[in-house]
């Protein structure tokens, strides 16, 4: 692959300027991330990730790639991907934009949607959890590898310098992808224990397409699993979830981010419980309550709020969000959550920005 | 406890099973299907929206209760039908265009049914034209568009222009709800009202409806 950018020397001159203004000396973005991720030391330049995907309109114009083939094609899903490091100027590269990789191959049926519209399901395979097998064999499905080799062309080319950010989905999201949602909600109360199979099967999943992702070159993956607050209470996550998450993240090994979009606040403790190194909040949970409850005991990324500020906003109204969030100690800035693809790009690259300019001075 | 205050409790607890045979039992005491559907179905689903709301119960237990709730109206259904029995209003109900997630949407038209709307799923992915085509043949009192994504909430405001376009925006309240909408984004495409949660949505509609 032709990477047609040039970011080492866009970084290697920021670099500098912050030696001027800290002297501190500076750290690599992939350093600054990863250290920020296991609570480690800092250089003041907020580190800014991408857990979810940062992809837009204006993005895939900018690189002549766009959905869906992106999707599904190694190559176009490493080229966009490379975008939130050489034009946005984020500390992470991150490929698998959407939630419905897996879901294709435990056959369900997506729709890979367009540049306008995000892969989304028709339908749902509703296989009975004893008839799931998760074999070494799934990886080789399109959906999955073209995830593992992008990973790996970005490896190539970034690996050096830019932390790798993979994305899996935990066995919570798949089991909505198998059944779902609203069947998958109501068997948590009609029939508790026929969850637990669906978990203890589908968890496998998890598991083995994580594992895969750090050996094709993953740094750190996300692991997306959406017991939010806004479908189901904190005791569902702390009895169904605690065990099953702590049991991936033994079994996975490598840095990792949870992913629950919506309201979060009475299950954070859960999550520390469940051993993650870090959690992607969403702007729904007030961010100072949320870094004075977690107390470093993990760490933060997020809470750009994408609907209002990143989607209508302007770049000052994105730069006003990240010093609030700054200020109240998150660790890593992003966007809330996938954004919407109308996004302006002006609106990404404030974050990046706003984090150059206002360093972290506490 | 009397029937309709145990067939109350049956729909709190999700009970299907109960609700029905309560609800049979409950005519057979002589109580009037309006009755049953007002001191039993509405009085339980009142409970249940109230506890949602103050986040004590959340999706899951709605969906059971929701459930038990049809189970009792599929006994009153064909003798309602018989009795001409006046819904609390109509309304009509859809996922925006491009959009294919329907729990909220399916959360507000339960929460409707239980406080006595009689509602019209269009289902999800509804184009602006369905809507309008729905309006002129139903002539409901409100309708409701939900997003979940950013990305389909543009496709609310089409509704609207739409609705414009043909001559009925004033025949009909438009109310807009999901996770990324907002009051402001309601202003700005000129919806009536925006409800942040399927509870809120019920006491909106009764309001603007009302």
């Amino acid at each position: 692959m032709e990477i047609a950018f040039n970011g080492s020397d866009y970084h290697i001159l920021k670099g500098v300027l912050s030696v001027v203004v800290s002297d501190i000396q500076p750290l690599t973005p992939k350093r600054r991330f990863m250290s920020a991720l296991l609570g480690g030391r800092q250089d003041g330049r907020v580190p800014v990730g991408n857990p979810t995907s940062v992809i837009s309109v204006e993005v895939m114009d900018k690189v002549g790639i766009y959905f869906p083939e992106a999707h599904l094609d190694a190559e176009m899903m490493a080229e966009l991907a490379a975008t939130s490091h050489e034009l946005l100027g984020y500390d992470t590269v991150t490929p698998y934009f959407s939630v419905q990789q897996e879901a294709a191959a435990l056959g369900g049926e997506v729709d890979w949607g367009g540049p306008n519209m995000m892969p989304a399901m028709r339908d749902h395979p509703m296989t009975p959890p004893e008839k799931i097998e998760i074999s070494e064999a799934l990886l080789e499905h399109p959906a999955l590898k073209v995830v593992l080799d992008s990973l790996t062309i970005l490896r190539k080319h970034y690996g050096d310098y830019v932390a790798v950010c993979g994305k899996v989905m935990g066995p919570w999201t798949l089991s909505y992808h198998v059944v779902g949602v609203e069947p998958f909600l109501m068997m948590i109360l009609d029939d508790p224990d026929r969850v637990r199979r669906y978990l203890d099967v589908l968890k496998e999943m998890t598991i083995m397409f994580a594992r895969a992702q750090y050996q094709a070159g993953a740094d750190l993956v996300t692991i997306a699993d959406h017991a939010t607050g806004d479908l189901v209470s904190p005791d569902t996550y702390r009895d169904f979830l605690i065990p099953v998450h702590r049991e991936i993240i033994q079994r996975v090994g490598g840095p990792n981010i949870l992913h629950i979009c919506g309201q979060t606040i009475d299950r954070l403790e859960h999550f520390i419980t469940a051993g993650f190194d870090c959690f992607h909040v969403e702007s729904k949970v007030d961010i100072e309550s949320a870094c004075q409850l977690v107390k470093g005991r993990m760490s933060l990324v997020g809470n750009i709020n994408n609907p209002t500020t990143l989607l209508f906003g302007t770049p000052e109204d994105v730069r006003a969000d990240c010093i609030k969030a700054v200020d109240a100690g998150i660790d890593m800035l992003a966007a809330e959550c996938a954004i919407p693809l109308t996004t302006p790009l002006a609106n990404l690259r404030a974050i990046a920005e706003t984090a150059e300019e206002y360093r972290r001075t506490k | 406890m009397s029937v309709l205050e145990n067939l109350a409790q049956a729909i709190i607890a999700g009970d299907a099973m109960a609700a029905k045979s309560l609800t049979e039992a409950a005519l057979q005491e002589g109580a009037t299907p309006s009755t049953v559907i007002k001191e039993g179905l509405i009085a339980g689903m009142d409970v249940i929206s109230r506890r949602f709301k103050a986040r004590e119960i959340f999706v899951p237990e709605v969906l059971i209760a929701a459930r038990a709730m049809h189970s009792g109206l599929d006994v009153l259904k064909p003798l309602l039908a018989s009795s001409g029995q006046k819904a609390a209003g109509q309304v009509v109900m859809g996922s925006a265009k491009g959009d294919l997630h329907d729990i909220g949407k399916n959360l507000v038209i339960m929460m409707l049914e239980g406080a006595g709307f009689e509602v019209t799923d269009l289902g999800v992915d509804v184009a602006p034209e369905r809507f309008v085509q729905a309006v002129q043949e139903q002539k409901p009192h409100a309708i409701g568009i939900s997003s979940l994504l950013t990305t389909t909430m543009p496709a609310m405001g089409k509704t609207i222009e739409a609705l414009a376009a043909a001559n009925v925006r004033d025949q009909v309240k438009v109310v807009i709800g999901g996770a990324p909408v907002t009051q402001r984004y309601a202003d700005e495409i000129g919806a009536d009202g925006y409800a942040p949660d399927a509870s809120a949505a019920v006491e909106l509609i009764k309001n603007l409806v009302g």
